[in-house]
C-alpha cells in the first residue's frame, strides 16, 4: 500500500464541502476537504451520523452540497448537470438496489442504455462484466434478481456500476448487508478485481476493520462531521492523531496492523527439519544439536508431516509414524494476523509456511512476529518525518506519541 | 369482491421459472399447472354458460304477454348488453385518464401535502349513494348516457386512484436511489422503474373499479342510460319474473365476464421477475 511522497494525480478533490439539511443548524458535513488519487481505494469511516455516507452521496449530488467545490479529473462539476455526471460514476449502495422487473443482463446494461449503445457493444459488455465477477454469462444473464443470493446480487450491483467503465466508482457500504463469511469471501475478490480495474474507489464503511482491510487511504470522520485524520491504514494506527482517532481505531491497533503485512514479506524463522524416512537415530541426533524440542519432519517432496519430541523418538514402539500431525500451515500471501491466529492453534507454537505446492518455506513464530511488528513502527515513524502530508506533520504525531506515553 | 384478486399469487404461485422465452404459450402452461388458475380460467365461463342456459331454458317455458315479449326481445338484449359493456369500458378509460396521472402527482415529492384533500374528494366519491350520484349528475348534465358515464366515474376513481399511490409508495426506495445514482432522469425513474413496479397493485385498483363500473352503470337505466339494468326495470314495473330474472341474470354474467376478462388480462401484463 503506497503512501508515496509522490501522491498520483487527484481524481476527485472535495474543497470546503458542507451540507446542512434543512430544518437543522448543525451541519451533516463540515467543511470537508480532501483529495482522492487516481486509482486508490478511499474509505470514509466512522460512527453513524458523522457524515460520510452524506460526503459519498455529495460526490455523485444525489445530496446537493450546501456550500463547497466538488472536481472531477479537474473539471469542476458542482454545477453541472447531475444525470449526466452520475454516468460517469459507479454507484453500489448497501442494498443494492437491482430492479427486479429486469433481467440480470438488462440491470447491468442500465447506463450504457443509457448512454445509447448498440445493441452488440451492450451485450459483449454484459457478458464480459459478468465473466469479470464470476458469473456465467448465460445462466445468469437470462435470470431476475429475485432468483440470485444476496452475494451474488452484491456481485451483480457492482457489474452493473462498472458498465460504462466509469473512472470512479462509490460505494456505500456494499458489503454491509452480507453474512461475514461471504462479506469477507467478497472484499477478498473485490480486491484482486481492483489489481486489475484500477479505479478510484471512494468506500463508506462503519466498519474500521473492514476500512483497514480495504483502504488504501482512510477518512476519519468524527462526531463533530468533519475528518480527523486522512491517511494510510498503517499510519492511523500508528500514529493516531488524537484521542478519538486512538479509541475509534480500538484497543486491537496493533493487532489490525498484522492485517497490513503478508507472510511473504517479513523474515522467516528456521526449524530443524529431516527427512521422514531418516534412520531413529540419525533423528534423535538432530535433536539433540537443536535447542528446539521438536524436529519438523518432512516428505520426499519437502512437504511437512509430522512434529516429533525427543519422547516420540525414545518409545519402544517408535514408527514413523509417531508424534503430532502438522496443523497451522499457511500459505506466503496469508496475513500475518491469520499466520498468527493459526500459530496459536498450533501444537507446537508456530505456523509453517509452504509454497503453493505445498513444500516448506519456513515457520512464523512470535519473534518472526514481533520483528515485523517492530520494523513497522520504526517504517511509519521515518515516513512521517520525511512526508508530512494531510495535515498529519510530524509535530502531531509527536504529540500524540507522547500524550500516549 | 375482486379487493381480493390484489391478494392472489402472481406468477409466484408457480414454480420459479428461469427460462425468459416470453412467449405467451409458455406464460399459460406456467399459470396453468396451479389448481386456482385452472379454476379461474375456465371455471367462470362454465358457471355463466349454465346461468344462461337455465334462465334461457326457464323463459321459453313461460307464457309471455306482449309487453314481456317485446322486453325480451334477442336483439334488444343484445344491443342493452353491448351497450351496458361498452358504457363500462368508457367509464374506466375516463377513470384511467383521471385517476392514474393524479396518483402520479400525488405521490410526487412536493405534492405530498395535497394528497390527504384529493384522497377526501375521491373518498366522497364513493362514499354518496350511486343512485343518488346518478340523480345528482342527471339534474346537473341532463338525463342520458354522459350523466351516467359521469356518475360513475365519480363513484369509481377511488381504488385507482388509492392503488396507483399505494402501488407507488411501495416502489423500494432503494431501487429508485440506485437508479438516480446511476444517472436515469426523474422522468426516466418513472416511466422505466415505478410505474412498472406498481402495475401489480395498480392493475388490482383497475380491476375493482372495473367490476364497480359494470354494477353501477346498471343504474344509469334509471337515467335513460339503458343498459341491462333497464330489462330489469321493466321486470320491476311489469312485476314479471322472467324479464326480472333474465335481467338480473344478464348483469350478474356481464360482471363476472368482465372481471373474467379482467384477470387473465392481469396475469399477463404483470411484469416478470415480480
Amino acid at each position: 500500500m503506497p503512501a508515496s511522497e509522490a501522491d498520483p494525480p487527484a481524481m476527485i478533490r472535495l474543497e470546503e464541502l458542507t451540507k446542512y439539511y434543512p430544518g437543522s443548524d448543525e451541519p451533516a458535513v463540515d467543511a470537508v476537504t480532501m483529495d482522492i488519487p487516481e486509482g486508490e481505494i478511499v474509505v470514509l469511516v466512522g460512527p453513524s451520523g458523522c457524515g460520510k455516507t452524506t460526503t459519498l452521496k455529495m460526490i455523485n449530488r444525489i445530496v446537493e452540497p450546501t456550500s463547497g467545490r466538488i472536481s472531477l479529473e479537474g473539471e469542476d462539476v458542482t454545477d453541472v448537470d447531475p444525470d449526466r455526471l452520475r454516468r460517469r460514476i459507479g454507484y453500489v449502495i448497501q442494498q443494492v438496489g437491482l430492479f427486479p422487473h429486469r433481467t440480470i443482463a438488462q440491470n447491468i446494461a442500465t447506463v450504457p442504455r443509457l448512454l445509447g449503445w448498440d445493441k452488440e457493444r451492450i451485450t459483449e459488455r454484459v457478458d464480459e462484466l459478468l465473466e469479470l465477477v464470476g458469473m456465467d454469462p448465460a445462466t445468469y444473464g437470462p435470470r431476475y434478481p429475485k432468483e440470485l443470493s444476496g452475494g451474488q446480487r452484491q456481485r451483480v450491483g457492482v457489474a452493473r456500476a462498472m458498465a460504462a467503465d466509469p473512472p470512479v466508482m462509490l460505494m456505500d457500504e456494499p458489503f454491509g448487508a452480507i453474512d461475514p463469511i461471504t462479506r469477507d469471501r467478497l472484499q477478498n475478490e473485490f480486491l484482486r478485481l481492483q489489481q486489475e480495474i484500477e479505479k478510484t474507489i471512494v468506500f463508506v464503511t462503519h466498519d474500521i476493520d473492514e476500512a483497514i482491510k480495504m483502504g488504501d487511504r482512510i477518512a476519519i470522520f468524527g462526531n463533530d462531521h468533519r475528518i480527523q485524520q486522512y491517511a494510510s491504514p498503517e499510519m492511523l494506527l500508528s500514529n493516531p492523531i488524537n484521542e478519538f482517532v486512538d479509541a475509534f481505531t480500538g484497543t486491537g491497533a496493533s493487532l489490525k496492523r498484522l492485517n497490513l503485512t503478508r507472510v511473504r514479506d517479513v523474515a522467516l524463522s528456521d526449524w530443524p527439519t529431516a527427512a521422514s524416512d531418516s534412520p531413529r537415530e540419525e533423528l534423535q541426533r538432530r535433536l539433540a544439536e537443536t535447542e528446539h524440542s521438536f524436529l519438523l519432519l518432512l516428505d520426499r517432496q519437502q512437504r511437512p508431516l509430522r512434529w516429533i519430541s525427543e519422547r516420540d523418538l525414545a518409545r519402544s514402539d517408535w514408527t514413523h509414524h509417531g508424534g503430532l500431525k502438522v496443523r497451522a500451515v499457511v500459505e506466503p500471501h496469508v496475513t500475518l494476523h491469520n499466520a498468527l491466529d493459526e500459530m496459536l492453534t498450533s501444537n507446537v507454537g508456530v505456523a509453517t509456511v509452504v509454497d503453493e505446492r505445498g513444500a516448506y518455506q519456513g515457520v512464523v513464530d512470535i519473534d518472526t512476529v514481533m520483528t515485523a511488528v517492530n520494523a513497522m513502527r520504526a517504517e511509519t515513524r521515518e515516513r512521517v518525518r520525511v512526508a508530512p502530508w494531510h495535515g498529519v506533520t510530524a509535530s502531531d504525531v509527536a504529540d500524540a506519541t507522547e500524550s500516549r506515553a | 369482491m375482486s379487493s381480493s384478486s390484489a391478494g392472489t399469487p402472481g406468477i409466484g404461485g408457480a414454480p420459479p421459472s428461469t427460462d425468459t422465452g416470453v412467449t405467451a404459450r409458455e406464460r399459460l402452461r406456467v399459470l396453468l399447472r396451479d389448481p386456482a388458475r385452472l379454476w379461474q380460467y375456465f371455471g367462470i365461463p362454465i358457471v355463466v354458460a349454465v346461468a344462461i342456459t337455465l334462465t334461457v331454458s326457464y323463459v321459453s317455458g313461460q307464457e309471455l304477454i306482449g309487453r314481456e315479449e317485446r322486453s325480451l326481445d334477442t336483439d334488444l338484449l343484445t344491443a342493452l348488453a353491448l351497450q351496458h359493456v361498452r358504457l363500462g369500458l368508457t367509464v374506466v378509460f375516463w377513470v384511467l385518464v383521471i385517476a392514474i396521472p393524479l396518483g402520479v402527482l400525488l405521490t410526487r415529492p412536493w405534492a405530498k401535502p395535497y394528497a390527504p384533500a384529493f384522497i377526501g374528494v375521491a373518498n366522497a366519491g364513493q362514499a354518496i349513494p350511486s343512485f343518488g350520484l346518478m340523480v345528482l349528475f342527471a339534474i346537473w348534465l341532463g338525463t342520458g348516457e354522459t350523466a351516467a358515464v359521469a356518475a360513475t366515474v365519480a363513484y369509481c376513481i377511488l381504488p385507482v386512484l388509492r392503488n396507483t399511490m399505494v402501488g407507488l409508495n411501495q416502489v423500494d426506495p432503494s431501487i429508485i436511489e440506485a437508479a438516480r445514482g446511476m444517472g436515469m432522469t426523474k422522468r426516466g425513474v418513472l416511466l422505466q422503474i415505478e410505474l412498472p413496479l406498481s402495475v401489480p397493485v395498480m392493475l388490482a385498483g383497475v380491476r375493482t373499479a372495473l367490476i364497480l363500473a359494470i354494477g353501477t352503470i346498471t343504474l344509469g337505466a334509471l337515467i335513460g342510460a339503458g343498459t341491462v339494468g333497464r330489462t330489469i326495470n321493466s321486470g320491476i314495473i311489469s312485476f314479471s319474473d322472467p324479464v326480472l330474472v333474465t335481467g338480473a341474470v344478464a348483469a350478474a354474467s356481464l360482471a363476472l365476464l368482465v372481471d373474467w376478462a379482467a384477470g387473465i388480462i392481469e396475469d399477463f401484463v404483470r411484469p416478470k421477475g415480480l
